[in-house]
């Protein structure tokens, strides 16, 4: 099998399985008990989210554990605009985010907010005059992710939170991170909410986190009891939990040395693509190394992808539910219908070897020859 | 020109004979901070140097846990007191930067230089002006605000100004023992005397099964959040449930917490001693509660011939929470788990308690064999900054 599918899902890693196992057999105690295995499983609770808190450089106080990055993104959008409709209605995000974002900013739009999209320029950058002109009295929050998931796109946080709240200090911006954590270095310090998932980073499914700065309030989504916290109430997922704070330590070491690495396996693939008239790769200056998208002329992507799958090869097409759709991301990008019609990704780790990538390109050659003999 | 931490001493600076004790102290506590980090330290007695290859930011981050300091700045070492090339250097400096308007502020403690600091300022800001164009001076509101301190040696040149905390290095001025109930004002008090030089101890009191190992972990976990400050705390830890037991049973029930913070006082001075300490330290505030009345201090202070400091004697509830939140003990002060003072509540705790009354009730109870006893038992507890997770293998 030659998996390189890593930003739709990566494998969890031995150790991270072990430390859940191990939790769920010897810490069966629920955190909110008073009792002594209670307060062991409390205490290993907080060590985790002590090195959660460590590793983000941010508050123990300022995670929220939660089944994912669909789940924080709900909390940190919905929670926010609930809690701010006195003060305004008006919500910017970014023509780069995952569908989650979207659908809740659609259903946003139903109870009456109204929400702008930013323009980026050619190279996929948030176009910053567009941004300024966008802020206004009653703009609530911005969102904007720190990674695009479909071509790598990374955006400068630091200088648009500048940027926006120069304009309106109290805006509040929030990044959905899923796809920078474990692959670049991010500062929660640009940031006043941020959305995490586990999965991603060699973690277990079912476990994510949203950071939501002490001086930022949420309306909760959801209502339970349970002391821990206020807006994921109920008994919490503990093996999941030290799980989660174990795949991000191991996630987030080596992260400059794993990039360069990344860095070599992606130029070798597009060096050996770059030469096929039919496919046009859609990378820009600011697409980290993690993520390869690439267009295909007169093959769907579907069926390409279906093909590799024979060989055990797995990458992803634009959307994984629906092949008539266009790819968002690379409409945002290069605004070319052809070029957003038939996408793939090919997503790297550093788990990736050289040996699974020359294979690639090898079946890839073999397939696309075939493919592209049907239409001539 | 060398990139450096550049520290202002706060009050220190009023110190004579006895500054070189401050400054190795608070070199010791710096250093204490920055263990993990390749640092040298060298000072005068004008400034702290703080050298380094590791992240400037999050150096000055840690030093602003840091007592004994005024201010901190990134800035620069120019090995020269030769004005034409501190303004080169000041201009490559400036040039690394994006800014429109800025204003330059000169100190002058090389008084040979035959001229002030104004002038300095002026010559410095006209030759900027003249080599990078666009910009413009504004005195009220700069972009960048550049200050060069003109030595006699050598110069240093910094942009942004850090606020240190303040007061003096802990450890100078002795040691103290914090009073810590797991309450809001506690912890706020024991960071005010650390503030003003004073290395703590603290003493808690439990009444196990009455009280929680939760309330006891939380002390623990306050204690650790002071330690940042103090260089790792010892925690007296008392069990109290004889004494507490004793004077429930014993004693008329108006005078419980009375009689029960006198048992309190009368431990806390002999660890004290014990100890070293020179003060005991607690979080009582006038009129708070029935036994913060001025005649309940009075009544409970006479046991003891120790100084007592009460850091937040004159201050209101709302800016002890203020700085609670300010240090981050806020958050763990308010977990809900009983604690000593809060089980055995009487329903009418007397407000103005004779003292007569107070050693002719304690009679009724053993309470020097119960207190030698307790003492003799007690845990103590070295609780550091940084401690190794007792989970370190399933993180």
């Amino acid at each position: 099998m030659i998996y390189l599918d890593y930003s739709a899902t990566t494998p969890v890693g031995f150790e991270v399985l072990d430390t859940y196992n191990k939790t769920s057999k010897d810490f069966f105690g629920n955190p909110n008990s008073l009792h002594e295995l209670g307060v062991k499983s409390k205490s290993l609770m907080n060590s985790a989210t002590k090195q959660i808190a460590e590793i983000l450089n941010i508050n123990e106080t300022e995670i929220t554990y939660t089944s994912g990055a669909t789940m924080a993104n709900n909390m940190a959008l919905i929670g926010l605009a609930m809690h701010n409709y006195k003060r305004g209605k008006h919500i910017i995000v970014s023509k780069l985010e995952h569908p989650s974002i979207y659908v809740i900013c659609d259903y946003l739009e139903s109870l009456g907010y109204e929400i702008s999209y930013v323009n980026n320029d050619d190279e996929g950058l948030i176009d910053f005059e567009d941004l300024k002109k966008l802020i206004r009295e009653d703009t609530i929050l911005v969102s904007i992710c720190a990674v695009n998931s479909e071509l790598g796109i990374r955006q400068p946080l630091k200088m648009i939170r500048q940027i926006i709240k120069k304009e309106n200090p109290n805006t509040v911006l929030h990044s959905d991170m899923t796809q920078a954590v474990g692959k670049v270095s991010i500062s929660m310090h640009d940031v006043d909410l941020a959305t995490f998932t586990a999965h991603k980073i060699y973690g277990p499914k079912g476990i994510g986190l949203l950071y939501k700065n002490n001086n930022i309030e949420l309306t909760p989504i959801l209502y339970g009891s349970g002391k821990t916290n206020m807006l994921n109430p109920g008994t919490p997922a503990l093996p999941l939990i030290v799980a989660f704070s174990k795949a991000l330590r191991l996630a987030t070491t080596d992260i400059e040395k794993r990039e360069r690495f990344i860095e070599r396996l992606n130029l070798k693939i597009v060096d050996a693509l770059k030469k096929y008239n039919g496919v046009m790769i859609n990378k820009t200056k600011y697409s980290i190394p993690h993520i390869l998208n690439i267009s295909l002329r007169n093959i769907k992507a579907e069926t390409f992808l279906h093909a590799l799958e024979e060989f055990e090869i797995y990458v992803s097409s634009n959307t994984a539910c629906s092949s008539a759709t266009l790819s968002s991301s690379v409409m945002a990008v290069y605004d070319d219908k052809v070029r957003a019609s038939s996408t793939l990704r090919i997503s790297l780790s550093h788990l990736t070897t050289t040996d699974e990538i020359n294979k690639f390109i090898m079946y890839f050659n073999e397939i696309y020859r075939k493919l592209s003999g049907l239409h001539n | 020109m060398e990139k450096v931490i550049l520290i202002k001493y706060g009050e220190l600076s009023t110190k004579k004979d006895n500054i070189n004790f401050f400054l190795k102290k608070l070199k010791e506590n710096i250093l204490f901070v920055l263990d993990d980090l390749s640092v040298d330290i060298d000072y005068d007695l004008g400034r702290m140097f703080i050298h380094t290859k590791d992240n400037f930011d999050m150096v000055a981050d840690r030093l602003k846990k840091v007592f004994g300091i005024h201010e901190i700045n990134i800035g620069y070492i120019i090995e020269s007191i030769d004005l034409e090339i501190i303004k080169d250097e000041v201009l490559n400096l400036l040039k690394e930067k994006e800014f429109k308007t800025f204003k330059v502020e000169s100190k002058r403690s090389n008084k040979k230089l035959n001229t002030t600091s104004l002038l300095l300022s002026k010559n410095l800001g006209a030759y900027i002006l003249k080599n990078i164009k666009g910009l413009k001076v504004d005195v009220k509101n700069p972009e960048v605000l550049l200050n060069v301190e003109y030595r006699i040696h050598n110069t240093l040149v910094y942009f942004d100004k850090i606020k240190g905390l303040g007061g003096y290095p802990v450890g100078t001025l002795g040691k103290g023992l914090l009073m810590l109930s797991g309450g809001i004002d506690s912890p706020v008090a024991g960071y005010l005397a650390m503030k003003r030089g004073v290395k703590i101890e603290a003493i808690y009191f439990e009444s196990p099964p009455h009280t929680s190992v939760e309330a006891k972990n939380k002390v623990i976990s306050l204690t650790k959040k002071l330690a940042q400050y103090n260089c790792n705390i010892n925690l007296h830890i008392i069990n109290f449930t004889e004494i507490q037991e004793a004077i429930y049973k014993n004693i008329p029930h108006d005078y419980l917490i009375t009689i029960m913070r006198r048992m309190m006082y009368r431990i806390s001075a002999i660890i004290a001693n014990k100890r070293n300490a020179k003060i005991l330290i607690n979080g009582e505030s006038i009129g708070q509660v029935a036994s913060q009345t001025l005649t309940s201090m009075s009544a409970i202070n006479e046991v003891v011939s120790i100084p007592v400091i009460r850091p937040l004697a004159c201050f209101d509830k709302l800016d002890i929470i203020k700085i609670a939140k300010g240090i981050n003990t806020y958050e763990t002060s308010i977990l809900p788990f009983e604690d000593c003072c809060t089980i055995f509540v009487p329903k009418h705790p007397v407000i103005n308690p004779l003292k007569e009354k107070c050693s002719e009730y304690e009679n009724l109870i053993p309470y020097k064999d119960l207190i030698y006893k307790a003492i003799k038992t007690h845990e103590v507890l070295n609780v550091k900054v940084k401690e190794e997770s007792e989970f370190k293998d399933l993180l």
